[in-house]
């Protein structure tokens, strides 16, 4: 399953809070790169979520512009300049509460397909 | 948060160029990586390469999306788009100047005409309770013709009506102040003392009147009088010590108790009221007195609405009084009460006219728009693969057209910014040219109002004309305007063909719609010029003066007799008179008339123009005497009452039968002392003179000798051999021979009063027929432009026809038919707007129907041969290229 950007889609608004909350959980252990962090979002969930360049720089700037990130230029393992980001104090908080967010609504969403 | 959100939006805008070069890096970066992963995996570098850019996708529109989530990406776009639209502006200087030019006059043109109409007709009144104020009338309640009330009624229309907080009844009136140094001349009011706290305003110093100031009993002391600023300035030099002074006004003393602050006007006339006394000066001579007498009509009123208050509901309840009141007393038979706003009874007669200009000029805007929006479809044609491009690197239909909106807006603003200067510098002009006495003309000038409105309208014509040119351009095929032989009769080409047909459709309809709107004006206005006056204008110096109450021995005849005595004496006068009403003033004074052998009712009975004369004023405006004899020195109040009535009175009245010896009652001016005015024999018949104005009609008009109906204030006219002008100074010295306390003032010739009569109609002929004239200029230019490009496009086709043998002839039609098609469809479609919409010119014209078929046909007939010039130009060049050159051609 791929995270798709496009305008007018009724799922927009869930999709881009879930690849939110998936980028804030790769970047919740260390600092990573654009590529990196894509790569990390399709390890931990096991290749459920590719996500794609055109989806994730647009949600990296505008978690920066939130102020969730923030970013600066390093030297990654291939010898390639390229562009960190890391989480913020605020970042962390926001990690912290969409988790708990997402939890409730799992949990919620779980016991109704349950419930016969 | 939105601190924050503010200092990064700001910050993002100026770092903008930083800001895409990282964004460049980080996704070069990213790809470098994903093919270095690639190569990894055993791909060869190449191969690596292209599978990371296509796993990427487009680029631009990766860059785009990423640019739009940054803070301030809209405004930082705008002003991107903007320097990017000015850019191409001055790489196609031509394009832009023309573009710019007509909207700069388009723009300035309904920015000036905007001003004028907000200042004169708009603006609210310049008093705390402007809102609130409305005009009272007295009228007829069969026509609705009427305003003026009486005292008596106005003080039962306050004492009754719930909807008025208060209401106050005023007329200017004609003053001379005697003062140390020679007597002058005033212009002023008499008012009831609720005036002022009507309007809301106080005097600078000292009070405003006391309602107990109105009273009849007050007339035995002096009157109370408040002078205007420049008055108090003028004659007082600024004294605040004039408070209390007694002072002498028209013979009589009044006590100064007040001066109104600066700038302070009411009524408000294009003459300024320099001072306000009460209305008990109309109160002394007991039952004969005005304030009296509930048949004479002589008052405005004003009004005050309360605050929760409609004029409908105002007008509702005012119609129940004038009722009751018409029930209660025979003098108010048949009458009714209008309640108007006072703004809009302000603009009073240019109203109309300039509404219409508004809306003239509004519509030369549009044709301008049309013009430019063709101009740009043009342009886009050179810019087809500049779109493919932007299409083809990922811009989205919407990028597309907001750029090209954006470009549209940058050469409106433009115009809109050289219209300003158009319009403030065509300010003056149009104030010297617009008659003086239209009120509140010379409040005329830039201010906000007219600031706010040029940005509205620039920004406004912007989107009008770039929204068809942008949604064209921007639908664009990916591979067609790039591939080198894109031909010129492609699919796209012909959607703007039709779009250029469908253009040119409305210019032309909005060009004939104004040009019929100007021809009926225009012939409207040859009437009025060509109009048998029933007098002669040339070399008549007029002027008034008002007879002096010391001289109260002596009756008003005797005064101005006198005058008029000397006066003729003067060498270079051949003749001279005097009257109460000059013609083409507008100010005659309207009385009932009864005729003899049908009583009727004082409320039923029919009205005349009523005029008061000294002998020999017939034969020096050279007014036709049809039948009978002039008035002489015998007829005053000694001998029989006589009058004179005019062609029209006697065809009305006295129809098939010999008007003279037949006897008429005048409802005012009687000389012979109080009771009922008397009946009156008809000595003489004279032709129908012009009033001035549009009036088609004559009306009937009674002329009483100034001996048997004194009346104290008259114009003298003297017909002179030469330059009429000439005469002023020994006129005035003349009557100051006779009296030194008695100024003259108003002196004009006849021929002035006529040109100003003229001047409304005038403006409003030129500059109708000026936007007219530019509407068909730029139609003209529109259906040129469509023919011109319908040859370009088909230009190989015209080749291969003229080579395979076609008559020029037949080619060239086929090519005019293109431009004639939608030139003839926009005339049907003018003329039917115009046959709907000339109906708000009805009010302006003289003697011209609002649907008369000869300007019809002419305007049609006229943008028919201009259309089909327009297009025979264009259309021969094309027939008459070398086929060779054409078929090369691509």
């Amino acid at each position: 399953m791929s995270i798709a950007q496009s305008g007018g889609n009724p799922r927009r608004d869930l999709l881009q809070g879930t690849l939110a909350l998936l980028v804030l959980k790769a970047l919740a252990l260390e600092e990573m790169h654009g590529m990196g962090i894509s790569r990390r979002i399709a390890q931990i969930t096991n290749g459920t979520f590719e996500v794609k360049a055109g989806s994730l720089f647009p949600a990296l700037h505008r978690m920066e512009e939130a102020g969730w990130l923030t970013s600066f230029w390093g030297e990654a393992e291939t010898n390639r300049r390229a562009k960190f980001y890391r989480l913020t104090k605020l970042g962390r908080r926001q990690l912290e509460t969409e988790t708990e967010q997402w939890q409730r609504i799992s949990l919620a969403i779980a016991s109704a397909l349950r419930a016969t | 948060m939105p601190i924050r959100r503010f200092y990064r939006c700001c910050r993002n805008i100026l770092r903008r160029g930083r800001i895409a070069e990282d964004l460049d890096e980080e996704l070069r970066s990213y790809i470098e990586m994903v093919a270095d992963e690639k190569e990894r995996a055993g791909r060869t570098s190449e191969e690596a390469i292209r599978e990371a850019c296509r796993e990427t996708g487009k680029l631009e529109q990766v860059k785009e999306r990423v640019l739009d989530v940054k803070a301030g990406a809209s405004v930082d776009r705008f002003f991107q788009d903007l320097g990017y639209g000015l850019r191409m502006l001055r790489r196609n200087p031509g394009f832009a100047i023309i573009a710019i030019t007509i909207l700069a006059l388009g723009i300035g043109a309904t920015t000036a005409i905007f001003s004028v109409v907000d200042a004169v007709v708009f603006k609210p009144l310049p008093f705390p309770n402007a809102d609130r104020l409305v005009r009272i009338n007295s009228v007829l309640a069969a026509t609705g013709n009427g305003d003026v009330a009486s005292y008596p009624d106005f003080l039962d229309w306050r004492t009754r009506s719930r909807a008025f907080e208060r209401m106050a009844a005023f007329r200017t009136n004609d003053f001379t102040l005697v003062g140390d140094r020679e007597a002058v001349h005033l212009h002023g009011a008499v008012v009831s003392a609720e005036l002022f706290p009507l309007l809301g305003v106080k005097p600078l110093i000292g009070r405003s009147f006391l309602s107990k100031e109105d009273e009849p009993s007050a007339a035995s002391g002096a009157n109370p009088l408040i002078l205007s600023y420049s008055l108090w300035q003028r004659e007082f030099s600024s004294d605040t010590s004039v408070l209390g002074v007694s002072i002498r006004v028209d013979g009589h003393a009044f006590i100064v108790v007040g001066v109104m602050p600066q700038g302070f006007q009411f009524p408000i006339e294009a003459e300024p009221i320099e001072l306000w006394t009460t209305i008990a000066v109309d109160a002394t001579g007991g039952a004969n007195a005005m304030t009296a007498q509930r048949g004479a009509h002589y008052l405005d009123v004003e009004g005050l609405l309360k605050p929760n208050a409609s004029v409908k509901q105002a007008e509702a309840e005012m119609a129940v009084i004038a009722t009751t009141l018409s029930k209660e007393h025979p003098e108010n038979k048949a009458r009714s009460a209008r309640v108007v706003p006072e703004v809009e009874g302000l603009a009073g007669k240019v109203r109309a006219p300039l509404l219409v200009l508004l809306g003239a000029v509004c519509c030369v805007l549009l044709i301008v728009c049309v013009n430019v929006a063709s101009l740009l479809l043009g342009r886009a044609v050179g810019r087809r693969k500049e779109m493919a491009i932007r299409a083809a690197v990922g811009a989205s239909r919407g990028r597309v057209i907001s750029q090209l909106l954006t470009e549209s807006l940058a050469l409106s603003l433009l115009g809109g910014a050289l219209g300003l200067v158009v319009a403030v510098s065509s300010l003056g002009l149009l104030r010297r040219i617009l008659p003086p006495e239209i009120p509140r003309l010379e409040s005329v000038g830039i201010n906000g109002h007219l600031l706010i409105f040029a940005l509205v309208i620039s920004t406004a014509s912007g989107i009008v004309f770039g929204l068809a040119p942008a949604l064209q351009g921007s639908r664009v095929t990916l591979t067609e305007p790039l591939s080198e032989n894109w031909g010129r009769s492609s699919s796209g080409g012909k959607a703007q063909g039709r779009l250029r047909g469908a253009l040119v459709i409305g210019e032309v309809a909005l060009a004939v719609t104004l040009l019929l709107g100007a021809g009926l004006l225009i012939q409207s206005f040859l009437h009025l010029i060509h109009v048998d006056l029933g007098f002669d204008p040339n070399h008549v110096l007029t002027f008034e003066v008002n007879s002096p109450p010391e001289n109260a021995g002596a009756s008003p005849h005797q005064f101005f007799g006198r005058i008029v005595q000397q006066i003729s004496t003067i060498p270079g006068v051949s003749s001279a008179s005097a009257d109460a009403t000059l013609p083409l003033t507008g100010d005659a004074m309207r009385s009932s008339i009864e005729l003899e052998g049908q009583p009727m009712p004082l409320g039923s009975r029919p009205s005349a123009n009523f005029n008061v004369v000294e002998p020999g004023f017939f034969r020096t405006l050279r007014i036709k005497l049809i039948q009978g004899r002039d008035f002489t020195e015998y007829d005053n109040v000694k001998s029989t009452p006589v009058v004179i009535v005019n062609r029209a009175l006697a065809q009305r009245f006295f129809a098939n039968q010999n008007p003279i010896g037949k006897h008429v009652r005048p409802g005012i001016g009687n000389g012979y002392g109080p009771g009922e005015p008397p009946m009156r024999e008809i000595i003489g018949v004279i032709g129908d003179i012009s009033q001035g104005g549009v009036d088609a009609e004559a009306s009937p008009e009674v002329y009483a000798p100034l001996a048997q109906s004194p009346f104290g204030t008259m114009f003298i006219a003297l017909r002179t051999s030469g330059d009429a002008k000439a005469m002023v100074n020994a006129v005035r010295r003349q009557v100051m021979m006779i009296d030194k306390n008695t100024p003259i003032y108003h002196v004009k010739t006849l021929d002035q009063y006529l040109s100003q009569s003229f001047t409304l109609p005038r403006v409003v002929t030129l500059l109708l027929s000026g936007f007219g004239s530019i509407a068909l200029i730029l139609a003209c230019l529109g259906v040129y432009g469509v023919v011109s490009y319908v040859t370009l496009q088909r230009t190989r086709e015209v080749g291969i026809r003229i080579a395979l043998g076609a008559p020029q002839a037949q080619v060239l039609m086929m090519i005019m038919a293109e431009g004639l098609r939608p030139a003839l469809l926009g005339i049907v479609i003018g003329v039917g707007v115009a046959f709907k919409l000339t109906g708000v010119l009805a009010s302006l014209l003289f003697r011209v129907k609002p649907t008369d078929l000869a300007t019809f046909a002419a305007v049609s007939a006229l943008l028919a041969i201009v259309t089909l010039m327009a297009c025979y130009i264009p259309a021969r060049r094309a027939a008459k290229t070398d086929p060779m050159c054409s078929l090369r051609y691509e």
